[in-house]
Protein backbone atom coordinates (compact mmCIF):
# COMPACT_ATOMS: atom_id res chain seq x y z
CA UNK A 1 0.00 0.00 0.00
CA UNK A 2 1.48 3.01 -1.04
CA UNK A 3 -1.15 6.13 0.37
CA UNK A 4 -2.61 5.76 3.68
CA UNK A 5 -5.52 6.74 2.25
CA UNK A 6 -5.55 3.11 0.90
CA UNK A 7 -5.64 1.54 3.87
CA UNK A 8 -8.99 -0.18 4.63
CA UNK A 9 -10.07 0.64 8.66
CA UNK A 10 -8.78 -2.69 9.83
CA UNK A 11 -5.03 -2.18 8.82
CA UNK A 12 -5.20 1.42 9.69
CA UNK A 13 -6.73 0.56 13.17
CA UNK A 14 -3.75 -2.03 13.83
CA UNK A 15 -1.03 0.59 12.15
CA UNK A 16 -2.34 3.38 14.56
CA UNK A 17 -2.46 1.17 17.89
CA UNK A 18 1.02 -0.19 16.90
CA UNK A 19 2.02 3.78 16.84
CA UNK A 20 3.04 3.14 13.38
CA UNK A 21 1.17 6.21 12.16
CA UNK A 22 -1.27 9.11 13.29
CA UNK A 23 -4.74 9.83 13.16
CA UNK A 24 -3.53 13.48 11.58
CA UNK A 25 -1.40 11.49 9.28
CA UNK A 26 -4.68 9.41 8.28
CA UNK A 27 -6.97 12.03 7.88
CA UNK A 28 -3.93 14.62 5.64
CA UNK A 29 -3.60 11.46 3.62
CA UNK A 30 -7.45 11.26 2.69
CA UNK A 31 -7.64 15.30 2.59
CA UNK A 32 -4.50 15.82 -0.10
CA UNK A 33 -6.84 12.80 -2.09
CA UNK A 34 -9.78 14.88 -1.66
CA UNK A 35 -8.44 18.20 -2.95
CA UNK A 36 -6.98 16.00 -5.91
CA UNK A 37 -10.39 14.45 -6.93
CA UNK A 38 -13.73 15.89 -5.06
CA UNK A 39 -13.43 18.50 -7.92
CA UNK A 40 -14.26 16.23 -10.57
CA UNK A 41 -15.69 13.81 -8.33
CA UNK A 42 -18.36 15.87 -6.36
CA UNK A 43 -18.06 13.10 -3.50
CA UNK A 44 -18.39 15.77 -1.05
CA UNK A 45 -20.51 18.85 -0.46
CA UNK A 46 -18.40 20.00 2.37
CA UNK A 47 -15.04 18.84 3.69
CA UNK A 48 -15.18 19.88 7.07
CA UNK A 49 -12.09 22.85 8.30
CA UNK A 50 -12.26 20.99 12.14
CA UNK A 51 -10.84 17.67 10.36
CA UNK A 52 -7.44 17.67 11.36
CA UNK A 53 -8.49 18.96 14.97
CA UNK A 54 -10.51 16.19 15.26
CA UNK A 55 -7.92 13.79 14.42
CA UNK A 56 -5.57 15.40 16.72
CA UNK A 57 -8.01 15.19 19.24
CA UNK A 58 -8.37 11.17 18.37
CA UNK A 59 -4.69 11.49 18.30
CA UNK A 60 -4.41 12.55 22.21
CA UNK A 61 -7.59 10.27 23.43
CA UNK A 62 -4.85 7.19 21.95
CA UNK A 63 -2.12 9.27 24.29
CA UNK A 64 -3.84 8.64 27.30
CA UNK A 65 -4.21 5.27 26.83
CA UNK A 66 -7.52 5.18 25.06
CA UNK A 67 -8.22 2.45 22.13
CA UNK A 68 -10.44 1.16 19.92
CA UNK A 69 -10.51 0.07 16.10
CA UNK A 70 -12.70 3.47 15.18
CA UNK A 71 -10.24 5.94 17.43
CA UNK A 72 -8.92 8.02 15.07
CA UNK A 73 -10.35 6.61 11.15
CA UNK A 74 -11.58 9.18 8.67
CA UNK A 75 -15.40 8.65 7.69
CA UNK A 76 -17.57 10.63 5.14
CA UNK A 77 -20.86 11.51 6.54
CA UNK A 78 -24.20 11.17 4.10
CA UNK A 79 -25.75 14.67 3.80
CA UNK A 80 -28.97 13.53 5.91
CA UNK A 81 -27.04 12.60 9.22
CA UNK A 82 -27.09 15.18 12.09
CA UNK A 83 -23.76 16.80 13.07
CA UNK A 84 -23.80 19.29 15.87
CA UNK A 85 -23.44 22.63 14.91
CA UNK A 86 -22.33 21.29 11.05
CA UNK A 87 -24.52 22.46 8.04
CA UNK A 88 -26.92 19.22 6.95
CA UNK A 89 -28.73 19.62 3.59
CA UNK A 90 -30.02 16.70 2.51
CA UNK A 91 -28.52 17.56 -0.95
CA UNK A 92 -31.64 20.32 -1.28
CA UNK A 93 -32.33 23.94 -1.54
CA UNK A 94 -34.47 23.70 0.98
CA UNK A 95 -32.77 23.06 3.98
CA UNK A 96 -30.70 26.15 2.46
CA UNK A 97 -28.08 26.86 5.33
CA UNK A 98 -29.53 25.21 8.19
CA UNK A 99 -27.20 23.78 10.90
CA UNK A 100 -28.03 21.05 12.24
CA UNK A 101 -28.87 21.82 16.28
CA UNK A 102 -28.01 17.92 17.62
CA UNK A 103 -26.02 15.02 16.86
CA UNK A 104 -27.72 11.78 15.20
CA UNK A 105 -27.12 8.82 17.33
CA UNK A 106 -25.00 7.14 15.18
CA UNK A 107 -23.21 10.50 14.86
CA UNK A 108 -22.63 10.08 18.74
CA UNK A 109 -22.10 6.93 18.91
CA UNK A 110 -19.27 7.03 16.04
CA UNK A 111 -17.75 10.35 18.09
CA UNK A 112 -17.75 8.51 21.08
CA UNK A 113 -15.93 5.76 19.27
CA UNK A 114 -13.22 8.41 17.89
CA UNK A 115 -14.20 8.74 14.49
CA UNK A 116 -13.04 11.97 12.79
CA UNK A 117 -15.80 13.59 10.18
CA UNK A 118 -14.02 14.19 6.71
CA UNK A 119 -17.06 15.82 5.49
CA UNK A 120 -20.94 15.16 4.03
CA UNK A 121 -21.12 13.56 1.35
CA UNK A 122 -23.65 14.09 -1.72
CA UNK A 123 -26.48 12.15 -2.35
CA UNK A 124 -30.08 12.34 -4.56
CA UNK A 125 -31.94 15.05 -2.59
CA UNK A 126 -33.44 13.64 0.17
CA UNK A 127 -32.57 10.33 -0.72
CA UNK A 128 -34.56 10.21 -3.53
CA UNK A 129 -32.78 8.61 -6.40
CA UNK A 130 -30.34 5.68 -6.95
CA UNK A 131 -27.88 8.04 -9.80
CA UNK A 132 -26.96 11.04 -7.10
CA UNK A 133 -28.39 13.23 -9.97
CA UNK A 134 -31.10 14.21 -8.45
CA UNK A 135 -28.80 16.27 -5.72
CA UNK A 136 -29.66 19.91 -5.96
CA UNK A 137 -25.65 20.52 -6.17
CA UNK A 138 -25.13 18.45 -9.37
CA UNK A 139 -24.38 14.50 -9.27
CA UNK A 140 -21.34 12.83 -8.10
CA UNK A 141 -19.37 10.45 -10.31
CA UNK A 142 -18.17 6.94 -10.61
CA UNK A 143 -14.52 6.73 -9.61
CA UNK A 144 -13.61 3.96 -12.10
CA UNK A 145 -15.41 6.38 -14.94
CA UNK A 146 -16.69 9.49 -14.08
CA UNK A 147 -18.70 9.31 -17.44
CA UNK A 148 -20.49 7.22 -15.36
CA UNK A 149 -23.11 7.33 -11.99
CA UNK A 150 -21.76 6.44 -8.94
CA UNK A 151 -25.26 5.04 -7.62
CA UNK A 152 -27.68 6.53 -5.16
CA UNK A 153 -28.71 7.50 -2.81
CA UNK A 154 -25.59 7.67 -0.81
CA UNK A 155 -23.27 8.09 -4.43
CA UNK A 156 -21.25 10.39 -2.46
CA UNK A 157 -20.59 8.06 0.30
CA UNK A 158 -19.82 5.04 -2.13
CA UNK A 159 -17.25 7.47 -4.84
CA UNK A 160 -15.58 9.24 -1.67
CA UNK A 161 -14.82 5.07 -0.54
CA UNK A 162 -14.26 3.41 -3.49
CA UNK A 163 -11.68 7.04 -4.67
CA UNK A 164 -9.95 6.27 -1.35
CA UNK A 165 -11.14 9.77 -0.02
CA UNK A 166 -12.22 8.24 3.27
CA UNK A 167 -11.51 4.94 4.79
CA UNK A 168 -15.15 4.65 5.08
CA UNK A 169 -18.94 5.86 4.87
CA UNK A 170 -21.79 6.35 6.83
CA UNK A 171 -24.87 6.34 4.03
CA UNK A 172 -28.78 5.59 4.79
CA UNK A 173 -30.90 2.97 2.87
CA UNK A 174 -34.40 3.32 2.09
CA UNK A 175 -34.27 1.24 -1.04
CA UNK A 176 -31.31 0.27 -1.72
CA UNK A 177 -29.16 3.30 -1.53
CA UNK A 178 -26.42 1.48 0.51
CA UNK A 179 -26.53 -1.51 -1.44
CA UNK A 180 -26.46 -0.19 -5.34
CA UNK A 181 -23.67 2.41 -4.95
CA UNK A 182 -21.59 -0.11 -3.28
CA UNK A 183 -22.25 -2.54 -6.47
CA UNK A 184 -21.69 0.31 -8.95
CA UNK A 185 -18.37 1.26 -7.08
CA UNK A 186 -17.20 -1.79 -6.36
CA UNK A 187 -17.52 -1.29 -2.50
CA UNK A 188 -18.78 -3.29 0.24
CA UNK A 189 -22.25 -1.59 1.78
CA UNK A 190 -24.57 -3.04 4.19
CA UNK A 191 -28.74 -2.49 5.27
CA UNK A 192 -28.79 -3.40 8.69
CA UNK A 193 -32.34 -4.89 10.12
CA UNK A 194 -35.20 -2.70 10.58
CA UNK A 195 -34.35 -0.85 14.41
CA UNK A 196 -30.82 -2.51 14.29
CA UNK A 197 -29.66 1.11 14.19
CA UNK A 198 -31.19 4.34 15.51
CA UNK A 199 -32.92 6.81 13.06
CA UNK A 200 -32.72 9.36 15.49
CA UNK A 201 -31.25 12.86 13.56
CA UNK A 202 -31.33 10.77 10.20
CA UNK A 203 -33.37 13.22 8.02
CA UNK A 204 -36.42 10.92 7.67
CA UNK A 205 -37.63 9.76 3.95
CA UNK A 206 -39.58 6.69 4.30
CA UNK A 207 -39.36 6.16 7.88
CA UNK A 208 -40.80 2.55 8.31
CA UNK A 209 -38.16 1.58 5.68
CA UNK A 210 -35.04 4.11 6.25
CA UNK A 211 -31.83 2.46 7.85
CA UNK A 212 -27.85 3.87 8.42
CA UNK A 213 -25.46 1.32 7.16
CA UNK A 214 -21.63 1.64 6.24
CA UNK A 215 -19.97 2.00 3.15
CA UNK A 216 -16.64 0.08 3.60
CA UNK A 217 -13.79 -1.02 1.55
CA UNK A 218 -13.74 -4.68 3.15
CA UNK A 219 -16.76 -6.49 5.08
CA UNK A 220 -14.32 -6.98 8.05
CA UNK A 221 -14.67 -2.95 8.32
CA UNK A 222 -18.64 -2.92 7.54
CA UNK A 223 -18.80 -5.01 10.71
CA UNK A 224 -16.56 -2.65 12.60
CA UNK A 225 -18.90 -0.01 12.17
CA UNK A 226 -22.19 -1.79 12.46
CA UNK A 227 -20.76 -3.24 15.93
CA UNK A 228 -20.22 1.15 16.92
CA UNK A 229 -23.56 2.14 15.74
CA UNK A 230 -26.00 -0.72 16.51
CA UNK A 231 -28.04 -0.80 19.77
CA UNK A 232 -31.80 0.45 21.06
CA UNK A 233 -31.99 4.13 21.10
CA UNK A 234 -34.96 5.39 23.89
CA UNK A 235 -35.07 7.77 21.62
CA UNK A 236 -36.28 5.91 18.89
CA UNK A 237 -38.94 3.83 19.69
CA UNK A 238 -38.35 1.36 16.56
CA UNK A 239 -35.07 0.91 17.45
CA UNK A 240 -34.53 -2.95 18.94
CA UNK A 241 -32.06 -4.65 21.22
CA UNK A 242 -29.56 -6.05 19.62
CA UNK A 243 -27.41 -9.03 19.98
CA UNK A 244 -24.72 -10.90 17.97
CA UNK A 245 -26.22 -13.76 16.74
CA UNK A 246 -23.53 -16.91 16.42
CA UNK A 247 -23.98 -17.92 12.85
CA UNK A 248 -22.16 -20.64 10.77
CA UNK A 249 -24.13 -20.17 7.25
CA UNK A 250 -23.85 -23.32 5.19
CA UNK A 251 -26.81 -23.50 2.65
CA UNK A 252 -27.61 -20.13 0.50
CA UNK A 253 -31.27 -19.60 -1.77
CA UNK A 254 -31.48 -18.38 -4.62
CA UNK A 255 -34.31 -16.79 -6.27
CA UNK A 256 -33.88 -17.91 -10.05
CA UNK A 257 -37.24 -17.17 -11.29
CA UNK A 258 -36.38 -13.60 -10.46
CA UNK A 259 -33.51 -13.72 -12.45
CA UNK A 260 -34.63 -14.63 -15.75
CA UNK A 261 -35.32 -11.52 -17.52
CA UNK A 262 -33.70 -7.97 -17.10
CA UNK A 263 -30.50 -8.60 -15.55
CA UNK A 264 -27.48 -8.18 -17.99
CA UNK A 265 -26.31 -11.76 -19.16
CA UNK A 266 -22.37 -10.97 -18.12
CA UNK A 267 -23.71 -10.03 -14.13
CA UNK A 268 -25.90 -13.32 -14.57
CA UNK A 269 -22.65 -15.08 -15.28
CA UNK A 270 -20.36 -12.91 -12.36
CA UNK A 271 -23.41 -14.38 -10.38
CA UNK A 272 -23.29 -17.83 -10.96
CA UNK A 273 -19.60 -17.60 -10.92
CA UNK A 274 -19.40 -16.30 -7.50
CA UNK A 275 -21.82 -19.27 -6.59
CA UNK A 276 -19.49 -21.73 -7.44
CA UNK A 277 -16.84 -20.09 -5.78
CA UNK A 278 -19.03 -20.10 -2.83
CA UNK A 279 -19.99 -24.19 -3.30
CA UNK A 280 -15.87 -24.46 -3.29
CA UNK A 281 -16.02 -23.12 -0.03
CA UNK A 282 -18.10 -25.75 1.42
CA UNK A 283 -21.61 -24.17 0.63
CA UNK A 284 -24.79 -25.67 -0.25
CA UNK A 285 -26.66 -23.37 -3.28
CA UNK A 286 -30.55 -24.15 -3.75
CA UNK A 287 -33.10 -22.59 -5.65
CA UNK A 288 -35.83 -21.05 -3.54
CA UNK A 289 -39.44 -19.38 -4.85
CA UNK A 290 -40.62 -16.05 -3.38
CA UNK A 291 -44.21 -15.65 -5.29
CA UNK A 292 -44.40 -12.07 -4.53
CA UNK A 293 -41.18 -10.77 -4.80
CA UNK A 294 -42.10 -9.86 -8.42
CA UNK A 295 -44.21 -7.38 -7.09
CA UNK A 296 -41.81 -5.71 -4.38
CA UNK A 297 -40.99 -2.86 -6.18
CA UNK A 298 -44.46 -1.41 -6.99
CA UNK A 299 -45.15 -2.58 -3.86
CA UNK A 300 -41.80 0.19 -2.67
CA UNK A 301 -43.06 2.53 -5.12
CA UNK A 302 -46.28 3.47 -3.23
CA UNK A 303 -45.18 2.93 0.52
CA UNK A 304 -41.98 4.48 0.09
CA UNK A 305 -43.52 8.03 -1.66
CA UNK A 306 -46.52 7.98 0.59
CA UNK A 307 -44.68 8.10 3.58
CA UNK A 308 -41.93 10.95 1.34
CA UNK A 309 -45.14 13.18 1.24
CA UNK A 310 -46.11 12.74 4.92
CA UNK A 311 -42.39 13.34 5.67
CA UNK A 312 -41.79 15.80 4.01
CA UNK A 313 -44.81 17.91 5.05
CA UNK A 314 -42.67 19.18 7.87
CA UNK A 315 -40.24 21.16 5.29
CA UNK A 316 -42.84 24.33 5.32
CA UNK A 317 -40.65 27.04 5.75
CA UNK A 318 -41.67 28.56 8.83
CA UNK A 319 -39.10 27.03 11.09
CA UNK A 320 -35.90 26.53 9.72
CA UNK A 321 -34.76 26.28 5.69
CA UNK A 322 -35.57 28.04 2.65
CA UNK A 323 -38.24 30.71 3.28
CA UNK A 324 -40.54 32.28 0.71
CA UNK A 325 -42.93 34.52 0.71
CA UNK A 326 -46.39 34.69 -1.19
CA UNK A 327 -49.82 37.11 -0.57
CA UNK A 328 -51.18 34.48 2.04
CA UNK A 329 -50.55 31.56 3.82
CA UNK A 330 -50.72 29.02 1.39
CA UNK A 331 -48.84 30.89 -1.01
CA UNK A 332 -46.05 31.20 1.62
CA UNK A 333 -45.86 27.20 2.02
CA UNK A 334 -46.45 26.62 -2.15
CA UNK A 335 -43.50 28.73 -3.16
CA UNK A 336 -41.14 27.87 -0.43
CA UNK A 337 -41.51 24.08 -1.40
CA UNK A 338 -42.49 24.66 -4.93
CA UNK A 339 -39.00 26.18 -5.14
CA UNK A 340 -37.51 24.54 -2.15
CA UNK A 341 -37.85 20.93 -3.43
CA UNK A 342 -35.91 19.30 -6.63
CA UNK A 343 -38.30 17.79 -9.50
CA UNK A 344 -37.98 14.09 -8.27
CA UNK A 345 -38.91 15.10 -4.65
CA UNK A 346 -41.85 16.64 -6.14
CA UNK A 347 -42.71 14.24 -7.95
CA UNK A 348 -42.78 11.57 -5.21
CA UNK A 349 -44.77 13.62 -3.22
CA UNK A 350 -47.14 14.20 -5.89
CA UNK A 351 -47.58 10.02 -6.04
CA UNK A 352 -47.89 9.69 -2.35
CA UNK A 353 -50.62 12.12 -2.42
CA UNK A 354 -52.48 10.43 -4.70
CA UNK A 355 -51.82 7.16 -3.11
CA UNK A 356 -53.21 8.28 -0.14
CA UNK A 357 -55.87 10.43 -1.30
CA UNK A 358 -59.74 9.78 -0.56
CA UNK A 359 -60.80 6.88 -3.13
CA UNK A 360 -57.85 5.77 -4.03
CA UNK A 361 -56.45 4.81 -0.40
CA UNK A 362 -57.81 1.31 -0.01
CA UNK A 363 -56.67 0.59 -3.99
CA UNK A 364 -52.69 1.58 -3.80
CA UNK A 365 -52.11 2.18 0.36
CA UNK A 366 -54.21 -0.88 1.26
CA UNK A 367 -53.44 -3.36 -1.09
CA UNK A 368 -49.88 -2.60 -1.29
CA UNK A 369 -49.80 -2.91 2.92
CA UNK A 370 -51.25 -5.90 2.08
CA UNK A 371 -48.62 -7.47 -0.16
CA UNK A 372 -45.91 -6.30 1.69
CA UNK A 373 -46.93 -8.38 5.02
CA UNK A 374 -47.42 -11.27 2.56
CA UNK A 375 -43.21 -10.56 1.33
CA UNK A 376 -42.53 -10.61 4.91
CA UNK A 377 -44.03 -13.90 5.73
CA UNK A 378 -42.37 -15.46 2.63
CA UNK A 379 -38.44 -13.68 3.49
CA UNK A 380 -39.26 -15.19 6.63
CA UNK A 381 -40.37 -18.66 5.48
CA UNK A 382 -37.60 -18.71 3.07
CA UNK A 383 -34.80 -18.03 5.63
CA UNK A 384 -36.31 -20.97 7.81
CA UNK A 385 -34.89 -23.24 4.82
CA UNK A 386 -31.38 -21.28 4.46
CA UNK A 387 -29.45 -19.79 5.94
CA UNK A 388 -29.00 -16.40 3.08
CA UNK A 389 -30.53 -15.23 -0.16
CA UNK A 390 -28.51 -14.70 -2.67
CA UNK A 391 -28.97 -12.08 -5.82
CA UNK A 392 -27.20 -9.72 -7.93
CA UNK A 393 -27.47 -6.39 -5.82
CA UNK A 394 -28.21 -4.68 -9.35
CA UNK A 395 -29.53 -5.76 -12.91
CA UNK A 396 -26.30 -3.79 -14.34
CA UNK A 397 -23.10 -2.15 -13.98
CA UNK A 398 -23.08 1.73 -13.26
CA UNK A 399 -25.15 3.49 -15.86
CA UNK A 400 -24.30 6.70 -17.72
CA UNK A 401 -25.12 9.41 -16.26
CA UNK A 402 -28.13 10.72 -18.21
CA UNK A 403 -28.71 7.47 -19.32
CA UNK A 404 -31.84 7.29 -16.91
CA UNK A 405 -32.60 10.39 -15.98
CA UNK A 406 -35.71 11.19 -18.55
CA UNK A 407 -37.55 8.02 -17.53
CA UNK A 408 -38.55 7.86 -13.52
CA UNK A 409 -39.45 4.30 -14.40
CA UNK A 410 -36.71 3.39 -16.06
CA UNK A 411 -34.48 4.70 -12.98
CA UNK A 412 -36.86 2.83 -10.79
CA UNK A 413 -35.43 -0.43 -11.77
CA UNK A 414 -32.45 -0.20 -10.95
CA UNK A 415 -33.70 -0.91 -7.55
CA UNK A 416 -35.57 -4.22 -8.35
CA UNK A 417 -33.65 -6.73 -6.18
CA UNK A 418 -32.84 -4.41 -3.37
CA UNK A 419 -36.31 -3.02 -2.65
CA UNK A 420 -37.55 -6.54 -1.00
CA UNK A 421 -35.42 -6.22 2.17
CA UNK A 422 -36.60 -2.66 3.28
CA UNK A 423 -40.29 -3.75 2.64
CA UNK A 424 -39.53 -6.74 4.65
CA UNK A 425 -36.90 -5.66 7.74
CA UNK A 426 -34.15 -7.78 6.80
CA UNK A 427 -30.44 -7.10 7.00
CA UNK A 428 -28.59 -7.16 3.24
CA UNK A 429 -25.14 -6.53 2.48
CA UNK A 430 -23.65 -6.30 -1.21
CA UNK A 431 -20.15 -7.40 -1.65
CA UNK A 432 -17.92 -6.97 -4.63
CA UNK A 433 -18.39 -10.03 -7.11
CA UNK A 434 -15.92 -9.03 -9.89
CA UNK A 435 -16.37 -6.66 -12.62
CA UNK A 436 -17.93 -6.83 -16.27
CA UNK A 437 -16.35 -5.56 -19.89
CA UNK A 438 -18.16 -2.51 -21.03
CA UNK A 439 -16.68 -0.52 -23.83
CA UNK A 440 -15.35 3.17 -23.60
CA UNK A 441 -13.94 3.11 -20.56
CA UNK A 442 -10.94 5.24 -19.44
CA UNK A 443 -7.65 3.32 -19.32
CA UNK A 444 -7.21 3.03 -16.23
CA UNK A 445 -10.28 0.81 -15.59
CA UNK A 446 -9.25 -1.29 -18.04
CA UNK A 447 -13.05 -2.01 -19.90
CA UNK A 448 -14.02 -3.15 -16.67
CA UNK A 449 -16.51 -1.99 -13.97
CA UNK A 450 -18.21 -3.58 -11.00
CA UNK A 451 -20.61 -5.31 -10.17
CA UNK A 452 -21.83 -6.58 -6.18
CA UNK A 453 -23.52 -9.78 -5.19
CA UNK A 454 -26.34 -9.21 -2.11
CA UNK A 455 -26.69 -11.61 0.69
CA UNK A 456 -30.40 -11.43 2.94
CA UNK A 457 -30.69 -13.04 6.04
CA UNK A 458 -32.96 -13.24 8.74
CA UNK A 459 -33.89 -10.73 10.98
CA UNK A 460 -31.16 -9.76 13.49
CA UNK A 461 -28.72 -12.32 11.48
CA UNK A 462 -26.17 -9.54 10.64
CA UNK A 463 -23.50 -12.28 11.26
CA UNK A 464 -24.36 -14.62 8.67
CA UNK A 465 -24.09 -11.76 6.17
CA UNK A 466 -20.17 -10.91 7.08
CA UNK A 467 -19.22 -14.57 7.53
CA UNK A 468 -20.50 -15.30 3.91
CA UNK A 469 -19.40 -12.03 2.84
CA UNK A 470 -15.67 -12.89 3.87
CA UNK A 471 -15.78 -16.07 1.69
CA UNK A 472 -17.30 -14.37 -1.17
CA UNK A 473 -14.60 -11.76 -0.45
CA UNK A 474 -11.61 -14.88 -0.37
CA UNK A 475 -12.95 -16.15 -3.54
CA UNK A 476 -11.64 -12.72 -5.46
CA UNK A 477 -13.31 -9.93 -6.82
CA UNK A 478 -13.00 -7.12 -3.98
CA UNK A 479 -11.50 -3.65 -4.84
CA UNK A 480 -8.56 -4.37 -2.99
CA UNK A 481 -7.52 -7.06 -5.84
CA UNK A 482 -7.51 -4.41 -8.46
CA UNK A 483 -6.42 -1.64 -6.91
CA UNK B 1 -54.23 9.51 -17.82
CA UNK B 2 -54.63 11.57 -14.65
CA UNK B 3 -56.48 14.83 -15.96
CA UNK B 4 -54.99 18.13 -15.19
CA UNK B 5 -57.23 18.90 -12.67
CA UNK B 6 -56.13 15.98 -10.68
CA UNK B 7 -52.66 17.35 -10.77
CA UNK B 8 -53.12 20.46 -9.62
CA UNK B 9 -55.55 19.23 -7.18
CA UNK B 10 -53.04 17.19 -5.45
CA UNK B 11 -50.32 20.19 -5.47
CA UNK B 12 -53.09 21.86 -3.61
CA UNK B 13 -53.09 19.30 -1.22
CA UNK B 14 -49.48 19.03 -1.02
CA UNK B 15 -48.76 22.73 -0.83
CA UNK B 16 -46.85 22.95 -3.91
CA UNK B 17 -46.84 25.51 -7.02
CA UNK B 18 -46.12 23.72 -10.20
CA UNK B 19 -45.53 25.61 -13.29
CA UNK B 20 -47.79 24.88 -16.24
CA UNK B 21 -45.17 22.57 -18.25
CA UNK B 22 -44.66 20.82 -14.96
CA UNK B 23 -48.45 20.03 -14.30
CA UNK B 24 -48.00 18.43 -18.10
CA UNK B 25 -44.98 16.49 -17.07
CA UNK B 26 -46.55 15.12 -14.27
CA UNK B 27 -49.33 14.18 -15.87
CA UNK B 28 -47.44 12.02 -17.74
CA UNK B 29 -45.28 10.49 -14.95
CA UNK B 30 -47.42 10.16 -12.16
CA UNK B 31 -49.85 7.98 -14.97
CA UNK B 32 -46.87 5.86 -15.96
CA UNK B 33 -45.77 5.02 -12.72
CA UNK B 34 -49.57 4.24 -11.75
CA UNK B 35 -49.84 1.96 -14.53
CA UNK B 36 -46.87 0.01 -13.03
CA UNK B 37 -47.67 0.29 -9.42
CA UNK B 38 -51.06 -0.50 -10.17
CA UNK B 39 -49.77 -4.18 -10.41
CA UNK B 40 -50.86 -4.58 -6.63
CA UNK B 41 -54.55 -4.20 -7.19
CA UNK B 42 -54.42 -7.45 -8.35
CA UNK B 43 -52.99 -8.43 -4.80
CA UNK B 44 -56.18 -10.85 -3.26
CA UNK B 45 -54.89 -10.49 0.36
CA UNK B 46 -57.31 -8.12 2.34
CA UNK B 47 -55.20 -5.04 3.92
CA UNK B 48 -57.87 -5.03 7.02
CA UNK B 49 -56.27 -8.32 8.07
CA UNK B 50 -52.33 -7.52 8.04
CA UNK B 51 -51.20 -6.53 11.67
CA UNK B 52 -47.74 -4.08 11.46
CA UNK B 53 -44.95 -5.03 12.89
CA UNK B 54 -44.73 -1.71 14.80
CA UNK B 55 -46.35 -0.10 17.79
CA UNK B 56 -46.14 3.44 19.27
CA UNK B 57 -44.33 3.85 22.22
CA UNK B 58 -45.24 6.47 25.18
CA UNK B 59 -43.26 7.60 27.23
CA UNK B 60 -43.43 9.66 30.26
CA UNK B 61 -45.05 13.35 29.70
CA UNK B 62 -41.36 14.26 31.99
CA UNK B 63 -38.32 16.60 31.10
CA UNK B 64 -35.58 15.42 29.08
CA UNK B 65 -33.04 14.06 31.67
CA UNK B 66 -29.60 15.77 31.63
CA UNK B 67 -27.33 14.11 29.63
CA UNK B 68 -30.19 13.62 26.82
CA UNK B 69 -29.07 14.60 23.05
CA UNK B 70 -32.37 16.89 22.94
CA UNK B 71 -31.05 19.13 26.56
CA UNK B 72 -29.70 22.43 25.67
CA UNK B 73 -30.92 22.84 22.70
CA UNK B 74 -32.92 25.49 22.66
CA UNK B 75 -30.91 28.47 21.25
CA UNK B 76 -30.00 26.17 18.32
CA UNK B 77 -33.64 25.52 17.67
CA UNK B 78 -34.68 29.47 18.01
CA UNK B 79 -31.50 30.48 16.04
CA UNK B 80 -32.70 28.41 12.90
CA UNK B 81 -36.24 30.46 12.77
CA UNK B 82 -36.28 31.76 9.52
CA UNK B 83 -37.83 35.54 10.88
CA UNK B 84 -36.74 36.24 14.53
CA UNK B 85 -37.80 38.54 17.51
CA UNK B 86 -36.51 37.86 20.42
CA UNK B 87 -36.91 34.29 21.26
CA UNK B 88 -40.05 34.35 19.12
CA UNK B 89 -40.65 33.02 15.68
CA UNK B 90 -42.36 35.56 13.76
CA UNK B 91 -45.41 33.90 11.76
CA UNK B 92 -48.26 35.29 9.14
CA UNK B 93 -51.37 35.32 10.71
CA UNK B 94 -53.23 32.33 10.49
CA UNK B 95 -56.56 33.74 11.50
CA UNK B 96 -58.04 36.25 9.24
CA UNK B 97 -61.45 37.85 8.95
CA UNK B 98 -63.36 36.91 5.96
CA UNK B 99 -63.38 39.31 2.86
Amino acid sequence: MSSLNQLSITEAADKLQKKEISAVELTRACLDETAKRNPALNAYLEVFDDAEQQAADADARRAKGENGPLLGIPLGMKDNILIEGKHVSAASNILEGYVASYDATVTAKLKQAGAVFLGRTNMDEFAHGSSTENSAFGPSKNPHDEARMPGGSSGGSAAAVAAHLALGALGTDTGGSIREPASFCGIVGLKPTYGAVSRLGLIAMGSSLDQAGPLTKTVADAELIFNAIKGKDSLDSTSIDFSVQKSMPKKIGVPRHLLKTGVDPDILEKFEASLAALKAEGYEVVDIELPSAGLALAVYYVIMPAEVSANLARFDGVRYGLSNKGVSLWEDYAKTRGAGFGPEARRRIMLGTYVLSSGYYDAYYGKATAAREMLRAEVVQALEGVDLIANPSAPTPAPKLGEKTNDPLAMYLLDIFTVTANLTGNPAISVPMGTVEREGLPAQAGKHLPAGLQFTAAHGNEQALFVAGKALEKTGGTMRSNG
Amino acid sequence: MVSKEDIQNLAELARLELSDSEVEGLQKDISHILEYVGQVSAVSADAKISVPENRNVMREDTPRAEGDPMVGKREAVVAAFPKREGDYNVVRKIIQKDE
